[in-house]
């Protein structure tokens, strides 16, 4: 066990971090920390934007930082867990993500 | 006409066509305040059928047997406060088998939410771990949009149930809307995959080629994708063992010479044993329940699994898959299928020889008896698998068959053998009582003129006995074959097996209904049957009433369990045969 950074790009919607928040109480999971901001600079996200062909705009979307305690095997299970959620447009742990549902072997985040 | 393009209509208004709009047929349903504004809606249109059930648990049911036999959405009209949360059981029902499901629940005005108002309850927070998503309207305007999005998600990649909030005031008559149905939806943070990864396909195929005891174990996600001809056509490349789970049967011919019956708990043996000893494992939407693996570590050990899923999080969840196929499974089906043909001539099917003759010594060691039902004789009690039987020859294996969850569903699963997908609706995943009813009644509405058999048991069926009542208002000849063993069957037999034969709360002290009266009461027709010399007669009696609801009360030997079953925390080798023989 050892303590990951998930970092998640959602749609700011009612509701939505409830859903992220519930899953981990749901599948066992354990959350050390959370931390969430709305997005007001797009810059970072730039490319996020290009793949999905859609334009971010003010209060549109949420950034989470959440740390949490796990086996490697429990991370890609949370990942793809969060993935399936419909409001998350991207999850990541450093080192893969999940951009609307696609898997990419880099940290988009 | 009265359906077109902008109309100024109301919320409640816009909402019906909206589901018009969207092909839906029927609804399942019951009123309550929050929801007389769509009630009042209903009443003025007479495209989408409502069919009022008695208590919002078989509407969810209902809805559920019309989606696994129609593959369409079910959808459910619930209000709010004790309207939703009787629904919540019908819907984790579905999300747990991944059936597509739309319900629109009422919930108090805007202004009341928060306050503890009359009939609230927070239905998005209640069914949020059983949903595939949900959605608030918090904008009349946003009604037809609301409705497409949630339809697209509910039928989309994995189905599931998807639960809409709709506060009194939304629907209300006095505010109008400019109606129009969106022609398309996309959701830029929701992308299922469909077609596969050709690297993977080129991998799974490799494996195949390889492989020398392959087995095909087929689940539910291949009758969501309607894969059918897909896993034919594979398997005649092939020419491998298939077995489904209980989710999946049907998806495969049971009648097909490779077929092997279903696997896991109360798989047959041969199912079991081929899985056991399978050099190569292809997963088709099966999702290596623990009903399936058993001990998980123990589970095939020398097997590759070739897993294909729509659902990411479902492969390499319980059971390490060395190719995974992502994607919708019919698609990756008929990927395989063409890499598989352009390599016909590196597939040996002659090198699976052995294989198949090591299962056909596995089948004639411990297969099941399906010759039961030739027996008439008195001298014992009539045998529940027999009844099953029975059904069997005389529906010739076209009907559509519900069940409940206990020993019947078992028996049900074993001896009706599906040849067609869409037959067999039972709750697998959540393992629901009182779902028989209910859900036959669902795919009587949407097949009137086929054979509809709930399959039941005497603990089961009382749990939703009261839409007897909505079978007689909307004349649902179903038939009703009540497995009565006077206990709750499942429970007695782990308690005679693992509690020393103490049977704790699992039989009711002579307190059972005459179900022969209930069912007259109802205006039905009733039948008991007890003796064994009485059984063929008595059946064929009862599916000669074709336009009459009959119940069929069959007494059958108590003391039966439900063999083969597996021994726990063990490998699919590991099973009980009957009950003095363990493998």
């Amino acid at each position: 066990m050892i303590k990951r950074k998930l970092i998640l790009i959602m749609e700011n919607k009612p509701g939505a971090l409830v859903r992220v928040v519930g899953l981990f109480h749901q599948r066992g999971y354990n959350i050390e920390s959370l931390h969430v901001d709305p997005v007001e600079d797009f810059t970072p996200y730039k490319h996020i934007e290009d793949k999905l062909d859609t334009k971010f705009e003010s209060n549109q979307i949420s950034r989470l930082t959440i740390h949490t305690m796990v086996s490697n095997t429990l991370m890609r299970q949370i990942l793809r867990q969060l993935n399936k959620l419909i409001d998350v447009i991207a999850v990541s742990n450093e080192e893969t993500t999940y951009l609307k549902g696609v898997l990419l072997d880099e940290n988009l985040l | 006409m009265f359906y077109g393009k902008k109309l100024k209509l109301s919320g409640a208004d816009m909402l019906m066509h909206a589901l018009h709009d969207e092909g839906v047929e029927m609804i399942f349903g019951y009123p309550g305040g929050a929801a007389l504004h769509i009630y009042d809606a209903i009443f003025r249109q007479d495209k989408v059928e409502h069919i009022l059930v008695r208590h919002e648990q078989g509407a969810t049911h209902a809805a559920d047997g019309y989606a696994r036999s129609t593959g369409k959405p079910g959808v459910v009209l619930v209000t709010s406060g004790p309207g939703a949360t009787n629904a919540i059981t019908g819907i984790a029902t579905a999300f747990m088998d991944s059936i597509p499901m739309v319900v629109l629940s009422c919930q108090v005005a805007s202004h009341l939410i928060g306050t503890d108002a009359f009939q609230e309850t927070d239905m998005i927070g209640v069914s949020r771990p059983i949903v595939k998503h949900s959605y608030t309207v918090f904008d009349a305007e946003e009604i037809p949009k609301t409705i497409k999005e949630a339809f697209y998600v509910a039928t989309s990649g994995r189905p599931g149930p998807v639960v809409i909030d709709i506060p009194k005031d939304m629907t209300a008559p006095e505010n109008l809307f400019d109606y129009q149905y969106p022609d398309e939806v996309s959701i830029r943070s929701y992308n299922p995959p469909i077609n596969p990864d050709k690297d993977q396909v080129e991998r799974a195929v490799e494996a195949i080629i390889k492989s020398n005891r392959p087995v095909i174990y087929a689940g539910g996600g291949a009758i969501a994708s309607n894969a059918e001809e897909e896993l034919s056509q594979l398997n005649e490349i092939m020419d491998a063992p298939v077995t489904n789970t209980l989710m999946g049967l049907g998806i495969y011919p049971a009648t097909h010479h490779r077929f092997l019956g279903m696997l896991g708990m109360h798989g047959t043996y041969q199912a079991n044993m081929a899985m056991h000893n399978a050099d190569l494992i292809i997963a088709v939407g099966a999702r290596f329940d623990d009903r399936i693996t058993n001990s998980p570590s123990k589970f095939a050990p020398n097997a590759k699994v070739i897993h294909l899923d729509v659902d990411h999080s479902s492969v390499s969840k319980i059971i390490e898959a060395n190719v995974a196929v992502f994607g919708q499974v019919k698609n990756s089906l008929q990927a395989i299928i063409r890499t598989l043909k352009e390599r016909t001539e590196d597939y040996d099917k002659e090198a699976l020889k052995p294989w198949h003759n090591k299962i056909k010594e596995w089948k004639s060691l411990h297969g099941l008896n399906y010759g039961l039902y030739k027996d008439e004789s008195d001298s014992h009690q009539i045998l529940p698998q027999a009844v099953v039987q029975h059904v069997y020859q005389i529906t010739k294996g076209e009907a559509f068959i519900t069940s409940d969850v206990g020993q019947h569903q078992m028996f049900a699963a074993q001896y009706y053998h599906f040849d067609k997908p869409r037959r067999w609706i039972n709750s697998g995943g959540l393992g629901t009582m009182g779902f028989g009813l209910p859900s036959a009644m669902g795919v009587k509405l949407a097949f009137p003129n086929d054979e509809v058999v709930c399959i039941t048991g005497e603990g089961s069926i009382q749990m939703c006995i009261q839409e007897l009542s909505t079978c007689l208002q909307y004349n649902l000849p179903i038939k009703i074959i009540n497995i009565n063993n006077e206990a709750l069957g499942m429970v007695k037999q782990w308690q005679d097996m693992n509690y020393g034969g103490r049977h704790s709360e699992s039989t009711y002290q002579n307190s059972l209904p005459d179900f022969v009266k209930l069912a007259e009461s109802y205006g039905h027709v009733g039948i008991k049957i007890e003796k064994n010399s009485e059984l063929k007669a008595g059946l064929e009696k009862a599916f000669a009433m074709k336009d009459k609801l009959v119940f069929v009360d069959i007494y059958v030997d108590p003391s039966e369990h439900v063999y083969p079953m597996l021994v726990a925390n063990n490998s699919l080798e590991d099973m009980w045969l009957s009950k003095d023989k363990k493998t």
